[in-house]
């Protein structure tokens, strides 16, 4: 007999919008088991810019997106300030974009009810040194960027604190599915490889891109298409505010800086699946060739990374560029469809993400006929301590104490000390996850510097060992794990001190350690 | 204020890594007049130890335990493999030479014998490698041995856990015994550097014993992390042996490396010894050929030298020790912008998993050369008469994966002097 684990609701996916639901629906005293096949963030949540929109960019295309984001914008500024840096933004123009739409923009955002207020070619480029003198229109606009991880964090952290549980490496393998209605899911976790079952009154389907894997398993058709989108992080930030380019929505127009660095993007290509999806050669070189029409710096800065997201969109016909497909999110009530105790929602962005948990939490409220409203957007983000250290910059900004006076530094790019490793160690064991360095990486800036992991994935890891975390040479395929992670966002990016950089981790890690020699386990 | 002056020598060594080191020594012992200009600080990342062939095929995935026997298939396999310009004799004569100069600076290792020794490394693992500082001898192929073992670490030591090295030993993990030892002067990690001075230090070598002597009953030999002394470590092993009875081994770790400091330091001292000018930090650039006299300058922010030289070594290494360069789309040599053996595109140079059984082929990338180490021109002939390439900076040889990395750079540098010194003889004497 399976184990079984009764709960309020079951929300599927821990990307921002559910744990964002799990948050919501705790704070209206449902109990919630978060599941999530991977880590947190693990999906598009974790691969975007972390530009929260100021709405200039839908105006266009997309009024009623356009809306959203402003009234998020506001509501996120008040109640999630700590995940937030308030950088302002820039809608500019080069030589030879389209100037209908240059001249269009204003009437547009006036429309919407956005903010934007044209300035001077000459100020621009004294507040952003870095723009191109080829401008030729600048407007101020509301941009903010917001660190995703965190945000996911911090929801989770006040959600099982509020009662509710999150399951990481746990993935859903099928529904039991009587008169209509789910009798419970069938779920395994991945670190062991046992099965049991959860068993809600509702289940929520909050797994962006994978929304039609997971549907099809209860009978239900919804048609994806998923949009690989690439961004690069350069080594430094180049500019202050977010600068996004003035024209129809393309490839390479939007910097955003986050911390110390700064995120370029992205690019469009359609996907088949959401797994092992990873950044092209093409999209890095197609992405720099149009940055660098805006911002020249970024032909020849150093780029630290790249990653990729899938982009969960849902399709209602033929449709030729993805770009036009809604970025709306869609809400679907399965009781349509002949399965009562089911809804998905999916696609949306991560500015709205809170909007998309307040109306999915709205349906399964009905459902549970709780009358208690929406909180969210009253009662603010707690900040926790395991959520301080996957802020870019975080040292910088602000130096941490060190209470014993004896706390080495493990990650010296981005300066995270032991105490800091513990802290992450205890609160992924505190949701029954397997700490090793990629969980640590997840929750952390470790392995995101320069060095990207050459140095600091030895010293966590013999620490790891230290505290008997990891106690077998096998263990040891953590670590071939984790580079090759990291190696997933730089193997395309790598020339010039990039170059340099890998080559010294091949010397390290297999010159030296020989870990390439080690068989992988079966 | 910035000297200028005009110098002239037999041999300008452009490099001051492993290569570049071996050659200006054998250049020297020669009696060439030589320069040397580089930078020596890369050699802090060298884990002191001296791989000669550890694997082979590369993507065969196992441990070579006797490299000569691969060699030859390497040489029939892959002529372009700078070891396919040597024969036996002159790879062992290499590494004698190289190991006699250490010798003379004070830096002990052992003899090349024909067997590879297998190394436990700080992450458990074991590294094949030819020759081993004379303090790492005792712990080699210590999974064959059935000892009784100790580990030790020093808590603040980043990097390096006892417990971590120990897990490589697997099933005679019961015969293993880790110890920690927690200094006055860890505050927030110690430096390694200074760790490995505290070790010339009488006092601190009795309280070391003292703790491992806690031990004698349990284990018979000791590992400790690869930090013992920088100047002396032979003697300071010894002295560690005849107080404790134990025999005492160092283990290798991340960098940086005290056993690369030692060689840096050994090398640098014997140089000087030689009286060869080395111009640290030297940046060269090429002017012309003046009567097959190479011209070129070196510059850095306190002189400018203008050099002839009759012969250079370019030793100048791949990325890391900028003898390459890779643009966004290509890979090019920086000194005499020599063509480079380099695949067509970027979407070749890596591999999508890093530790692909192929290895990626940007490490293959790096000059030609004819049988006598010469780089070769766009046309497959020597680019210039006297122009020769030692190290790393040698295509077909992705020294990580094959554990070749000092091998390819003694051999080269040794014989690529010798070439020429040969050459240069024989036009005397006509």
């Amino acid at each position: 007999m399976n184990k079984i684990i009764e709960t309020d609701v079951l929300v599927i996916g821990g990307g921002v919008t559910g744990t964002g639901i799990a948050r919501d629906l705790s704070l209206r005293g449902q109990k919630c088991i978060l599941i999530e096949k991977s880590d947190l963030n693990a999906g598009a949540s974790g691969g975007n810019h972390g530009l929260l929109h100021s709405g200039a960019r839908y105006v266009g295309s997309d009024p009623k997106a356009a809306v959203e984001c402003k009234n998020e914008l506001e509501i996120l500024k008040k109640n999630a300030g700590h995940c937030i840096e308030d950088t302002g933004g820039l809608f500019v123009a080069v030589k030879g974009d389209d100037e209908k739409y240059i001249a269009d923009f204003p009437g547009m955002c006036k429309k919407s009810g956005v903010y934007c207020k044209k300035i001077d070619l000459v100020l621009a480029r004294e507040i952003e040194p870095a723009l191109s003198n080829e401008i030729i229109a600048a407007y101020e606009v509301n941009d903010a960027s917001i660190n995703p991880f965190k945000i996911s964090i911090e929801n989770i952290n006040d959600a099982v604190l509020r009662g509710s549980q999150y399951l990481s490496f746990s993935k859903i393998v099928g529904f039991k599915i009587t008169n209509h209605s789910i009798e419970y899911a069938i779920v395994i976790n991945q670190n062991n490889g046992k099965t049991y079952q959860i068993k809600a009154r509702t289940y929520v389907n909050a797994s962006g891109a994978w929304a039609g894997i997971i549907a099809a398993m209860a009978g239900i058709t919804i048609n994806m298409v998923l949009s690989k989108g690439t961004l690069l992080v350069t080594s430094k930030r180049m500019t202050k505010r977010v600068i996004n380019r003035l024209r129809k929505a393309t490839d390479g127009d939007i910097l955003v800086p986050g911390g110390v660095v700064s995120i370029l993007g992205t690019t469009s290509v359609r996907v088949k699946s959401p797994d092992n999806i990873y950044p092209t050669i093409k999209e890095v070189d197609q992405i720099i060739s149009q940055g660098e029409q805006i911002i020249p710096a970024l032909k020849t800065c150093r780029y630290i990374r790249a990653y990729s997201g899938a982009r969960p969109l849902v399709s209602e016909g033929n449709i030729e560029d993805d770009r036009n497909v809604s970025r709306g999110f869609t809400l679907r009530d399965h009781q349509k469809d002949g399965v009562d105790n089911f809804i998905t929602i999916t696609g949306g962005k991560l500015s709205t993400y809170r909007l998309m948990a307040e109306k999915a939490s709205d349906i399964v409220a009905w459902k549970h006929s709780i009358f208690s409203k929406c909180l969210t957007k009253e009662i603010p983000l707690p900040s926790t301590k395991s959520g301080e250290w996957s802020e870019p910059g975080v040292p910088i900004n602000k130096p941490f104490k060190t209470e014993t006076g004896n706390d080495p530094i493990l990650c010296e790019c981005e300066m995270v000390p032991q105490s800091a490793i513990d802290t992450l160690i205890d609160s992924i064991k505190q949701a029954k996850g397997k700490p090793d360095l990629k969980s640590i990486a997840l929750r952390s800036r470790i392995g995101k510097g320069p060095c990207q992991g050459s140095f600091c994935s030895l010293r966590i890891l013999s620490h790891m060992y230290d505290r008997d975390v990891l106690q077998d040479i096998s263990d040891i395929n953590d670590l071939k794990l984790f580079l090759n992670e990291r190696w997933k966002g730089e193997q395309s990016l790598l020339w010039d001190q990039a170059l340099v950089q890998s080559s010294l981790k091949e010397m390290i890690h297999s010159g030296l350690f020989g870990l390439e020699l080690i068989k992988d386990p079966i | 204020m910035m000297i200028q002056k005009d110098t002239d020598c037999d041999v300008l060594v452009i490099g001051a890594g492993m290569a570049g080191m071996v050659a200006s020594a054998r250049a020297s012992q020669l009696g060439l007049k030589t320069i040397q200009a580089g930078n020596s600080s890369a050699l802090v990342f060298a884990s002191g130890l001296f791989d000669l062939l550890g694997v082979f095929p590369i993507d065969s995935g196992e441990i070579l335990s006797k490299p000569y026997p691969a060699i030859k298939k390497l040489q029939s396999d892959q002529p372009d493999h700078p070891y396919s310009k040597a024969n036996q004799k002159q790879i062992e004569d290499s590494f004698l030479f190289l190991i006699e100069f250490l010798d003379s600076a004070g830096l002990k290792y052992h003899l090349p014998g024909t067997c590879n020794k297998q190394i436990l490394t700080s992450v458990g693992t074991f590294k094949p490698t030819y020759i081993v500082p004379a303090t790492f001898l005792k712990g080699c192929d210590l999974n064959k041995v059935g000892k009784n073992l100790l580990i030790v670490d020093f808590k603040g030591l980043r990097g390096f856990s006892a417990k971590q090295a120990a897990s490589g030993l697997g099933d005679r993990k019961e015969k293993t015994h880790t110890l920690s030892i927690d200094l006055p002067e860890n505050k927030g990690g110690l430096n390694p550097v200074h760790l490995a001075k505290s070790f010339e230090n009488q006092e601190f070598i009795q309280k070391l014993s003292d703790k491992i002597l806690g031990f004698s009953k349990k284990a018979d030999i000791v590992g400790i992390p690869a930090i013992c002394g920088i100047q002396n470590s032979f003697e300071i092993v010894k002295e560690l042996e005849e107080k404790t009875g134990m025999d005492i081994f160092e283990i290798p770790g991340m960098p940086p490396s005290i056993p690369g400091l030692r060689l840096k330091n050994a090398f640098e001292k014997k140089i000087s010894d030689l009286n060869t000018l080395f111009l640290s930090n030297a940046k060269i650039v090429f002017n012309a050929m003046e009567d097959d006299n190479f011209i070129l300058q070196a510059i850095n922010d306190n002189f400018e030298t203008r050099i002839k030289a009759k012969c250079v070594i370019l030793a100048t290494g791949r990325f890391l020790g900028k003898g390459l360069f890779a643009q966004r789309n290509n890979v090019v040599e920086t000194i005499f912008n020599l063509p480079i053996f380099q695949p067509k595109t970027r979407d070749q140079w890596h591999q999508l998993n890093f530790f692909d059984p192929k290895g990626h082929q940007i490490n293959q990338t790096g000059l030609e050369t004819d049988d006598t180490f010469r780089p070769l021109d766009q046309t497959g002939e020597p680019a210039f008469e006297n122009l020769y390439a030692a190290g790393s900076i040698l295509a077909h040889n992705d020294f990580a994966r094959l554990k070749s990395g000092t091998g390819v750079c003694c051999v080269s540098a040794y014989l690529a002097v010798n070439n020429f010194y040969k050459k240069s003889h024989k036009m005397r004497n006509k």
